[in-house]
Order: structure tokens, then C-alpha cells, then sequence
């Protein structure tokens, strides 16, 4: 692989010599050139494409309005974007299409090398980094800023409006405008954030409903909850105050007022723990509870409230008539034992003090004995707060403007009522709720942007917040722009348990995972779906794509792992026998295991399913669009819907029609202009037909016998999960420039441009010789021109 | 949010009229010239529109006989009391609902884009997301100016997540009925107590709201000098944000000069607590808060979803235990028509309930209902077909003089929605000759 260093400031000389060497050593090793001598390279390259591209991508045909025989391929720069498609299309296998003349891999790889390196060496002469939006912290990044900042859990969604998402991801500053209504918010956000953080004395009374999801089934242990309890919830709470609530308990089955199957339930001898922290406050004996309420006193903070029962009776079912896994349906009950519907915090009541909560403690750092003692010790306590939410030193224009609402606070009360109101103001302030980049008064100037930016830019990629104190100093120390210092706080930073917002933000994003909260299998093809199961699948998941970030693995693991993580329904759901216990455990897969990698993950086959049947398409899709980078065009307008298999009623028709998925698909796959696309989608869609529409195992659809077999675009022939597995496997360095171009993406809140494809390439040339660990891909990413550097936007948009 | 580009002519104009802002509460102090004075509309006319998912069995909805002495029909039988103040509009279709020629599904999201707006929403699932200004839009920018807020959207359902809402639409249309500009939806609120402070401020009484939006004024005040300076510094792709930002801060302190006012005369009802369980306190949450914004003439536009489309919401207080979006798809059996058509005439209970506490509501020389104007209704007919024609929609509310109750007005087959948003919006003196995809009007 030729490469461009990714490395800034480097002495580009030096660097053009080894291209070259590289590029010799690729094109001799690869044997690009045993065919008739050509005169030249370009000329090499015009051969290549005359003879396997032209015949669709001409001026006449205009096929997907690609001309390539009119183009200059000694210019390759001229007409980056329309080379970049090229590579793209190349790298993922994805042409010549299946039926048309194919030359072997290598010559196609050669080819697609030579355009890869006139590209780079054109970037690398005049890079675009690009210019992201105006970034607005999202809603998320808000919660944990608010976090870091003052040691306080909020919960956002009752503070803020949800963000909309641009190309994936909802960090997209393209998505994060701005609005009166929205900008109201913030300010109300601001008020009572730091009423909270400060302590209100004279708090409201506010209530929280808990549900719990109408699908959750509880006949068994919940985790986290203490061992001998069954079904129930484990919530994390905030107390404002130290005073009373209410914790008051509704059952979705077994409740004296509605609810399903009420009344049929056995509640005699059924009990139910209420406990704060872990320590019981109650237990409730259903048969004869009045009410399911109970008001204790609570000290502020952050508490786990559990609400469960005690496992009574877990004796099976003995019966032909087994039940399903779910235990409750709309209008029906496949359980004896009584559940949790909803739990509400209602409070405070009777309040006994601000409390010593976590937050207090964070933001006083001094106390003053006496009244000369107050205003250095607001200043203190501000100038510390102002910097960590600004990202920056306070000047003293900032402390004044602070001080002045400390000193309005104050008058109107106390000490603590002036750092409430100065707080309001810094938490108000819009270089708290943006991320402001400095840029020069140029246009056109691309430009570094500076340490304190790079510090804010790394910590809002890796953790989704605020940077921290250690990382800000390095930046106003100026040391963060060395090397090896980034590297090093790279590596510090994805070891902290705040990375793991990397997780549930850009794999719950780039994988659909959060998709997967909303989506509802059909009742009546899939009746052991539940809840738990949902939860379960979203966990495996994540727990996989964690430990490929914890144990700094190489990131082809995520389609090859030997390992996944499953608790017991999961396992049940796979049919791995002896795992038990509602905690999950890593177990190794076997190589010819078909749960290997993301793609046996019942999460992923779920959210690309539909709810009734598995859909090929989808998954084709998923798979084309994420793991090889090369997502398919909409669908044609004028494209009727597929008819729906037509089911045999109960009263037992013989004329019904019954079509496999598969057979009901053969038209997309004969007819243009369908074909085309699904021809590249539908047989990586069969090959996992194995998989039903909640990813569990299957031989047969209804009563057909699943056919997993399919030919893939290359021509390589596949009959299930293992052997596409391999097949995806070829293009494994596809893989890596889609799983870098997607962090990319997500690091810099931008979509990810042609402009920007050479420093892809160069973050996976330089991770390949660090075994693609995922560190060395952040770590690339981190140091690109992209992630570094600035073009004054007027300019980036001629460009374009 | 989707606002990357934005025009706010509404902005302008204040900007323009020099900010003379009169009080409502204080109407003498009018300016004779506000544009409200040449309005056909009484200006204290009051319109809420109101979406409905999912259809409806129109057999039991759609009443036998035109004209005045219709009976009733079981869906709607909860609506009797306000016979004298009600028109049902039958026989209309939303024809933007229904896919583009040569499109096929995604029925469901298109129709909440379609109800208020009688546009097809553009097919797009990025953030170029385009529909037209919604009627209760135009309404606001004419009738809303000088209240507190131009209008308030509410709903019950919160986002649980983004992206595409079903083939390849942006969930932007299904997340909302209400659009201030083609490209700019407005998210519905779901939370009543949200939806409290932002109308009255907040704090557990009167003077703990006025001193707390009085610190906002000053908190805004000290963010505009700020920004002042720091606003040569940062780079030019910010700056045009960062001046969005300083309009909308604008648009905030004029609100909150009223807002002052406002909070002081706030009605000494229980701050709501949250977002209740049941959907029933929920919905009548919701109507509650709507009768109390106009009341106090906070807002004279309001806009309320029931559901998103495709909800699986249950609603236990029905009788019915399959949900909203199951039981449309009734597949024309008859004992699941039944239950369907229950989940309808419950959603009109919760309307009655909205009706009532409207009616019995004083508001100058009447009550609340006979000031306003409520369009109720869904873009979809048979949901189990995914029909958009003949609609269940009937608008309610005296609209000051101007609406004549009691009547089933039956239009000719096929007539489009979009020709009744021209006839609602000649209520409200906005002279539009078309809207959507309108070709005519329908009178009312």
C-alpha cells in the first residue's frame, strides 16, 4: 500500500521519494504491467479503463452519470470527486458488475492504487481539511458536560428538545441549528441546572413516572438487583434536596386497578421490596397492601431506587403446552406472577436541607468564615467553573462580568444564592453551549486550529463532553500540538470510563443500535420477543464493540471476533446451551461459528429486519452502506411494493399461494432498472437468511426450506453467514476505510467529503502496520489535516 | 432542529414596526394602525388545530344526512353538547398524504406533514427536509405578533429516536404538524410542565416567575454585550451562526418583556409535575394548558398531536387493549372495526373534555369556545387500506361570529384538504389564494 503520511509538518521531499518507491514495489509486486508494454502509465490506466468501464460509463450511456471515456486520467486531481467514486466502487469489489468482464483483483487493485496515490500526492501538496459548522453541544453532549462540570446527573430529555442527525450521526453540526423556542430552553436549562447544583431550599414538588416497557417481561432475576428478587427495576434518581418523597408502585399485572389480566394474577404470598441504595425501605405484602406507596426520607443525590419482588416459586412449567418466553400480550397473559407497570418519584416533602450532594462539594471549594472572606471565595469558585465550561483562562473581563451577578445573587440573598446566579450566567453563556472555533480574518486560509480547539475537539470525540482539567492545561501549556503528548493523552483518554461514550453514541449511531428501542416484531410471527430480549441484544452488542475499544483490538475483530457476549435469554434466544443468570458473560465462538462477528449479532439482524419477515434488501444494504462504505442509491420512483406472502388461514385453503422472501425478490433482481443495485444487495441479504427476523437460527421459512446460497458481485458463492464472512473478509481494508471513515465523520461533525478520502487512506495505511488497533485509527484520526486544521469556509465551498 | 437557514420575516417586521408591542392584556393600548385592526378577523380569534392518526371507521364517524338536523353517529356521539358549535366537513381527501405519482408507500409519513400544510412532503430522509409554511403558521405570524408567543405546539409522544421515520422520509415530518418556514418544522412538546413555563414562567408563584424572567433579561442582556467582542474573533463559518443565535436572543428578550407582565397575572393553578402516566391526564393536561394560554391571551395558536403515526400507544381508559396502530389495520373484520371505532370515539371523549373546558371558560363578551376555531381531523380515511379519502375532519368553535355550528357540510367526492386550510385561513383575514395543492376553497 502506498501511503501519505498522515504526520504534520513532516518534510514532504522525503515523503514523495518513498511514495515512489512504494508505489514501484506495489506495482511490480502486484504484476500490473505483464500485459503488453504500454507506453505509459496513464496510458496503462486508459487501457484499463477502455477495456473494462467505458463500455457503460460513456457520454452516451451515461450509466449512474459516470463518463469515463471523455476523462483525463493523466489528470487525476482534476476530477478528484469523480475518481474518489471510482476507487470507492473498486475497493469494494463492487465493479465491473457481476455478469460484465472482470479483470483478476490484483489488476484492479493496481489500478485503483495508481489513482489512489495521484490523489494523495495532489492532497498531500494542497490539503482541504475542511471546515465544520458552528457546533452546538447536542443534548447528550450537554448531560455530560453538565456532569463533568458540576458532579450532576440531569436528565436531559426533560430539560432539552431531542437533535435531529445528519449523516448518521446527531453530533453533525450541520444538524445543530438554532431557534428562539430552542435557545429559551437552554436559558430555562441554565436556571435549573444551577438551582439544582447549588441546593434549593425551596425546591417544588416534581414527580418522575417510570414506566417500564409493556413487552418487559419479569419472571426472572433482573441485573443488578439482589439475587433471590425477581422482575422489577433498578433506577438511578436524582434527590434535589434531603427531604421526603413518595415512591409509589403501579403493577402492570396482579394490580387491584387495571392493568392486564388483573385479578387473575396470584398475588397471595407475593411480596414487594422497595429499597434506596440497596438498603430495603419497605416491603410490601401484595395480598394485603393497601397501596403500593410508601414516603421515606431521602439526602440529595444521586440514589438507585430498586422495586422488586421476591422470587417466590420458580418451578417450570410442566406441560405439553409450553409457554411463550414473553409473558405478556395485549389482551393476554402467559404468567402467574404479578409485574411492575410503573414506578413514580413524587417529592420533595417536608425538606430538611440542601444536603451534601456531590455537586455542592465540587462546586465549593472554599467556605467563608466571615463576610471579607466572600467575594475571593466567589471568585475562586467562579474563575474555576468559568474555565472548565469555557475551555479556556478566564480573563478578568469574564471575572468582572461574573462577579457583577454574584453580587446581585448575594444581594438578594445568600452566598450561595450569588454563585447560583453567576452559575446561571456562565451555564447561559453561548461559549459553554458552542463550541467556538478562533479563524483567521483571511479567506481561503487554511489554518491549525489552536490547542485549546484541539483539546475541545479531542474530548467532545472521545467522550462526548468537556475536556478536563489535565487536558486543558497541556493545551494552555501549549504542549498539546507535540506528538507524542497527544498520542499519549489519546491513549489516556480512550483507557477512561468516559470513552465508553463512544459506544452508545457513534456504534449506537453507525451500527442502528438505537434503532433497535423502537422497533416491534410482529406478535404473531415472533411471540418470545420482549423486552429483555431487545435490551439484551443491545448490550451484546455493546459490550462487543467495547471490548474492542478496552482491549485495543484489531478492528477487524468486529467481523471476526472468536468471542461474543450473552446472558441468559440471549443464549437461550441463540440456542447456546448451560448459560444461566441474568448477567452477561464473554463466551468463545468456534470458527465455523455462525454468530461470529457483528453480522451473527441479533441486534444487527433485528434493525434490518421488518417486523413481520427478515428482509435481504435491508441487510444487503446495511452491509454495503457500513461495513463496505459503498451505500446503494434510493430506490427509482415507480417501483411497486412486493407483494406479502400470502398465508394459509386457519380454515385451511389450498390455493393460497406461499412465496419464499426469496423467490418474491427474483424480480428486483431480472428487471432494470432494479437489477442493477440489487444484484449487489439481495445475495448478501440471502446469505443470511438463516437468520430470522429477530436473528434467530432457522432452517426452514414457514414451510419452505431456507436457501442461503447467492452469488456476491465479485463472483464468489455463498451459502451462509461463515462463508460471507469470508467472502466481506477480502475486502477487509474496505472494511477499515468505512469503519474510519464513519469515526471520521463522527470526530468532526461533518460529513465526510472526497477531499477528505486521502487522509482516510493514510489513517488506515498507518494503523495496518499497528495490527489495525483501534487506538492507532483514533490515534491517525486525531492527527489528521481534517481533524487539525481549517479552511475558511467560503473557500472549501468553491472547492467543492 | 433543522435550521441552518433561516428567514424570519415575522422578525423584520417587529424589528421594522419599531417594536411597539402592546400588551394584550392591556387592549385600549393597541396601536390603531396594527394590522390586526384591518383584519376581518375578530383579533381575538383563537385557532388550534388538531391531529388524529390513523383515520377512522367512517361509517360510524361520517353522519347520515347533510345539513342541519344530522344525528349523530356513534364516533363522534361524545360531541353532541357542542352540536351548535360544530361543522363536520365530510368527503375530503388529503391528497399530499398519498404517494407521488410513480411512488409507492410511506403513507404514514407523509400524512402528519400533510394535514396543516396541504403539501407532499419532500422524499428525503437528510436535513434538507422541505414541506410548506402550515396554516396555524400563517395564522400566527397574522394574529401572533404581539402575544407572548406566536403559537405553542404540543404533543404527547416524545422522539425516542432520529433518522428516517419509514421510506426514506425524514422523521422531521412525522414528529410534528406545525412548519414556521418550508424548512423549518417546530418540535411538539410533550412535557406540561415544560409546557407551563414557558407560558407563565418559572417559580411556585407569581413573584418567584417575575423575578426569575426578570434575571433572564438581565442574564441575556450581559450575553448580547459579551458576544459583541468575541464575535470578531472566531472564524467566518461561525459568525453567521453566532448571528442567528443573537436574533433568536433578540426574539427572547422581546418575549420576556411581556413574559414579565404575564407571569405576574399567572392564574394560581398547581404547577404541572411532569409528564403524567396515563394518557388520559395526560391529553387533558395538555387541553387544559391550551385553554389557559388563551385565556391569558398568551397565545392565540395552538397545534396538538394525539399520537405520531404508526404510535403503538395503548389506551387502557378505551376499553380497548390492542394498540392505536394494530387495531387500524383492522383487516375489515367486523369485531376489529368494532374495536377500532372505540379507540375513535374515546380520542372525541378527550375532545368533549377540551370543548367543555373551553365553553366554560369566560373570555370577553362570551366564553373561550365561541373565539375560537379548532380544525380536528386526520389525513387518513381507512388506515387499514392506508385510504386518504373521505376524511374524518370537522372544525369546532365559534371563530367570534364568524362559524356557523350545527352543520354536516358534505363537499363534493374527493374534494382536497388544502381547500378547506384556504377556507379556515379566510377566517383569520389571511388572504391566501391557495394552499398546498389546493384548487379551490371550501367555504364554511
Amino acid at each position: 500500500m502506498p501511503r501519505v503520511s498522515t504526520q504534520l509538518g513532516e518534510k514532504a521531499p522525503v515523503r514523495k521519494t518513498l511514495l515512489l518507491g512504494w508505489i514501484v514495489l506495489v506495482l511490480a509486486a502486484s504484476g500490473y504491467g505483464q500485459a503488453p508494454r504500454p507506453q505509459s502509465p496513464a496510458a496503462n490506466q486508459r487501457a484499463f479503463l477502455d477495456q473494462y468501464c467505458v463500455g457503460c460509463h460513456n457520454q452516451r450511456a451515461k450509466t449512474a452519470g459516470l463518463m469515463l471515456d471523455k476523462m483525463d486520467v493523466a489528470q487525476v486531481p482534476q476530477n478528484a470527486e469523480v475518481w474518489e467514486r471510482v476507487v470507492r466502487k473498486l475497493r469494494a469489489g463492487m465493479m465491473p458488475p457481476s455478469g460484465a468482464r472482470r479483470p483478476d483483483r490484483p489488476t484492479i487493485e493496481a489500478f485503483a492504487t495508481r489513482l489512489e496515490s495521484e490523489l494523495d500526492r495532489s492532497a498531500a501538496a494542497k490539503a482541504n481539511p475542511g471546515a465544520p459548522a458552528l457546533h452546538r453541544l447536542n443534548r447528550n453532549e450537554y448531560a455530560n458536560a453538565i456532569r463533568d462540570l458540576l458532579s450532576l446527573e440531569i436528565d436531559p430529555t426533560s430539560l432539552l428538545p431531542a437533535d435531529d442527525s445528519s449523516s448518521g450521526f446527531d453530533n453533525n453540526a450541520d444538524a445543530l441549528g438554532v431557534s428562539p423556542a430552542l435557545m429559551e430552553r437552554y436559558l430555562s436549562a441554565a436556571s435549573r441546572i444551577s438551582r439544582q447544583a447549588v441546593g434549593d431550599p425551596a425546591t417544588p414538588v416534581s414527580e418522575k413516572v417510570y414506566a417500564l416497557p409493556n413487552d418487559l417481561t419479569q419472571d426472572t432475576h433482573v441485573e443488578g438487583l439482589p439475587f433471590g428478587t425477581r422482575g422489577g427495576v433498578l433506577l438511578r434518581h436524582n434527590f434535589p434536596v434531603d427531604g421526603e418523597y413518595l415512591i409509589a408502585t403501579t403493577l402492570s399485572r396482579g394490580g387491584k386497578d387495571g392493568g392486564v389480566g388483573s385479578g387473575a394474577a396470584d398475588t397471595k404470598g407475593e411480596e414487594l421490596e422497595v429499597s434506596v441504595d440497596g438498603e430495603r425501605v419497605k416491603l410490601f405484602n401484595l395480598a394485603s397492601a393497601p397501596d403500593l406507596e410508601v414516603r421515606i426520607p431521602v439526602k440529595a443525590g444521586l440514589r438507585s431506587i430498586g422495586v422488586t419482588f421476591a422470587a417466590k416459586n420458580y418451578a417450570p412449567v410442566e406441560d405439553t403446552l409450553q409457554p411463550y418466553l414473553r409473558s405478556m400480550f395485549p389482551g393476554g397473559v402467559w404468567t402467574v406472577v404479578p409485574h411492575v407497570g410503573s414506578v413514580t418519584i413524587r417529592g420533595p416533602y417536608q425538606t430538611t436541607g440542601i444536603g451534601d450532594t456531590a455537586s455542592r462539594r465540587r462546586i465549593f471549594t472554599c467556605h467563608p468564615a466571615n463576610e471579607q472572606q466572600e467575594l475571593p471565595c466567589a471568585k475562586k469558585i467562579l474563575s474555576a467553573i468559568a474555565g472548565r465550561a469555557f475551555r479556556r483562562s478566564i480573563t478578568d473581563q469574564d471575572l468582572e462580568t461574573l462577579t457583577s451577578f454574584y453580587q446581585v445573587g448575594r444581594s438578594k440573598g445568600s452566598f450561595d444564592g450569588g454563585i447560583e446566579m453567576a452559575l446561571r450566567r456562565i451555564l447561559a453563556s453561548p461559549e459553554f453551549m458552542f463550541r467556538f472555533e478562533r479563524g483567521p480574518a483571511k479567506p481561503g486560509e487554511v489554518y491549525r486550529i489552536n490547542d485549546l480547539e484541539l483539546a475541545s475537539r479531542l474530548s467532545f470525540f472521545l467522550w462526548s463532553s468537556l475536556p478536563d482539567d489535565e487536558l486543558v492545561k497541556l493545551a494552555t501549556q501549549g504542549k498539546l500540538k507535540d506528538s507524542a503528548v497527544l498520542e499519549q493523552q489519546v491513549r489516556r483518554m480512550l483507557a477512561d470510563p468516559r470513552s465508553k461514550e463512544l459506544v452508545s453514541n457513534f456504534a449506537g449511531q453507525w451500527l442502528y443500535l438505537r434503532n433497535l428501542q423502537s422497533l416491534v416484531p410482529a406478535m404473531e410471527e415472533f411471540p418470545d420477543f420482549d423486552d429483555n430480549l431487545r435490551q439484551a441484544m443491545r448490550r451484546e452488542t455493546e459490550l462487543f464493540f467495547d471490548s474492542i475499544v478496552r482491549e485495543d483490538r484489531n478492528v477487524l475483530d468486529l467481523l471476526t471476533a472468536d468471542y461474543t457476549f450473552v446472558n441468559e435469554r440471549l443464549a437461550k434466544h441463540y440456542g447456546m446451551p448451560d448459560i444461566y443468570g441474568s448477567q452477561f458473560r464473554r463466551v468463545t465462538l468456534n470458527a465455523d461459528n455462525p454468530r461470529r462477528g457483528l453480522l451473527g449479532q441479533g441486534s444487527i439482524l433485528t434493525v434490518t429486519s421488518l417486523a413481520t419477515r427478515t428482509s435481504p434488501v435491508l441487510r444487503g444494504k446495511w452491509i454495503l452502506e457500513n461495513i463496505l462504505g459503498v451505500p446503494p442509491p434510493e430506490p427509482p420512483p415507480n417501483v411497486p411494493a412486493l407483494k406479502e406472502n400470502v398465508r394459509p388461514t386457519d380454515k385451511g385453503t389450498d390455493t393460497v399461494e406461499v412465496l419464499s422472501v426469496r423467490s418474491r425478490l427474483e424480480e428486483h433482481r431480472a428487471k432494470e432498472p432494479c437489477a442493477s443495485c440489487h444484484k449487489m444487495m439481495d445475495p448478501i441479504g440471502f446469505a443470511l437468511e438463516n437468520f430470522d427476523a429477530v436473528g434467530q437460527w432457522r432452517t426452514l421459512d414457514g414451510r419452505l426450506p431456507i436457501d442461503a446460497s447467492g452469488q456476491l458481485v465479485d463472483g464468489t458463492k455463498v451459502d451462509g453467514p461463515v462463508n460471507l464472512r469470508k467472502a466481506l473478509l477480502v475486502y477487509s481494508d474496505q472494511f477499515l476505510r468505512t469503519v474510519t471513515e464513519k469515526l471520521l465523520t463522527y470526530a468532526i461533525g461533518r460529513s465526510v467529503e472526497y477531499y477528505d478520502m486521502p487522509a482516510v487512506r493514510a489513517i488506515v495505511g498507518d494503523a495496518s502496520r499497528n495490527d489495525n488497533r483501534f487506538s492507532s485509527i483514533i490515534v491517525g484520526i486525531v492527527k489528521s489535516p481534517p481533524f487539525q486544521m481549517k479552511v475558511n469556509v467560503e473557500e472549501s465551498a468553491v472547492r467543492k | 432542529m433543522f435550521i441552518t437557514k433561516k428567514h424570519i420575516p415575522r422578525r423584520t417586521f417587529l424589528r421594522g414596526a419599531g417594536i411597539t408591542l402592546a400588551l394584550p392584556l392591556f387592549d385600549a393600548m393597541v396601536p390603531a394602525q396594527t394590522p390586526l385592526g384591518k383584519t376581518a378577523a375578530s383579533p381575538k380569534s383563537r385557532f388550534c388545530g388538531i391531529y388524529v392518526p390513523h383515520g377512522a371507521i367512517m361509517s360510524e364517524f361520517t353522519p347520515a344526512t347533510e345539513g342541519t338536523n344530522f344525528e349523530f353517529k356513534p364516533i363522534l356521539s361524545p360531541l353532541e353538547p357542542f352540536r351548535d358549535r360544530l361543522l363536520i366537513v365530510s368527503g375530503l381527501e388529503a391528497t399530499t398524504a398519498g404517494p407521488a405519482p410513480g411512488e409507492s408507500g410511506g403513507d404514514h409519513s407523509r400524512s402528519a406533514a400533510a394535514f396543516l400544510s396541504g403539501a407532499r412532503a419532500k422524499h428525503t430522509s437528510g436535513v434538507d427536509v422541505h414541506l410548506d409554511t402550515t396554516i396555524d403558521q400563517m395564522i400566527a405570524q397574522k394574529i401572533g405578533q404581539d402575544t407572548l408567543l406566536p403559537s405553542i405546539e404540543l404533543g404527547i409522544e416524545d422522539i425516542g429516536y432520529t433518522g428516517i421515520c419509514g421510506y426514506g422520509y425524514s422523521c422531521a415530518y412525522v414528529d410534528t404538524i406545525s412548519w414556521e418556514t418550508p424548512t423549518k418544522p417546530l418540535p411538539m412538546e410533550v412535557n406540561p410542565q415544560v409546557v407551563f413555563e414557558r407560558l407563565f414562567g418559572d417559580g411556585t408563584n407569581a413573584e418567584q416567575r417575575v423575578a426569575r424572567r426578570q434575571e433572564d433579561r438581565s442574564i441575556l442582556d450581559s450575553i448580547t454585550h459579551d458576544v459583541a467582542h468575541f464575535r470578531k474573533v472566531i472564524g467566518p463559518s461561525d459568525r453567521q451562526r453566532l448571528d442567528d443565535y443573537l436574533e433568536d436572543i433578540r426574539e427572547i428578550e422581546r418575549r420576556l418583556q411581556i413574559a414579565v407582565k404575564v407571569s405576574a397575572d399567572a392564574p394560581a393553578v398547581d404547577v404541572p409535575a411532569g409528564v403524567p402516566q396515563s394518557f388520559d391526564q395526560h391529553c387533558k393536561l395538555m387541553f387544559d394548558l391550551q385553554a389557559l394560554a388563551y385565556k391569558a391571551d398568551i397565545t392565540r395558536v395552538s397545534t396538538f398531536m394525539y399520537a405520531r403515526d404508526n404510535s403503538n400507544h395503548t389506551y387502557p381508559d378505551s376499553g380497548v387493549t390492542v394498540s392505536f396502530h394494530g387495531a387500524s389495520h383492522h383487516g375489515n373484520k367486523p369485531s376489529a372495526i368494532e374495536t377500532f371505532a372505540k379507540i375513535n370515539k374515546y380520542h372525541m371523549q378527550l375532545f368533549a373534555y377540551f370543548l367543555d373546558k373551553l365553553r366554560s371558560t369566560p373570555d370577553g363578551d362570551g366564553n373561550l369556545l365561541d373565539h375560537s376555531m379548532i380544525l380536528l381531523g386526520s389525513s387518513m380515511s381507512n388506515a387499514n387500506e392506508h385510504d386518504h379519502a373521505p376524511l374524518p375532519v370537522l372544525v369546532a368553535g365559534g371563530a367570534s361570529g364568524q362559524l356557523k355550528g350545527g352543520r354536516h357540510l358534505k363537499t363534493p367526492d374527493n374534494t382536497r384538504l388544502s381547500n378547506l386550510l384556504v377556507g379556515v385561513l379566510d377566517k383569520f383575514g389571511v388572504q391566501r389564494e391557495t394552499v398546498g395543492d389546493s384548487n379551490g376553497r371550501v367555504e364554511i
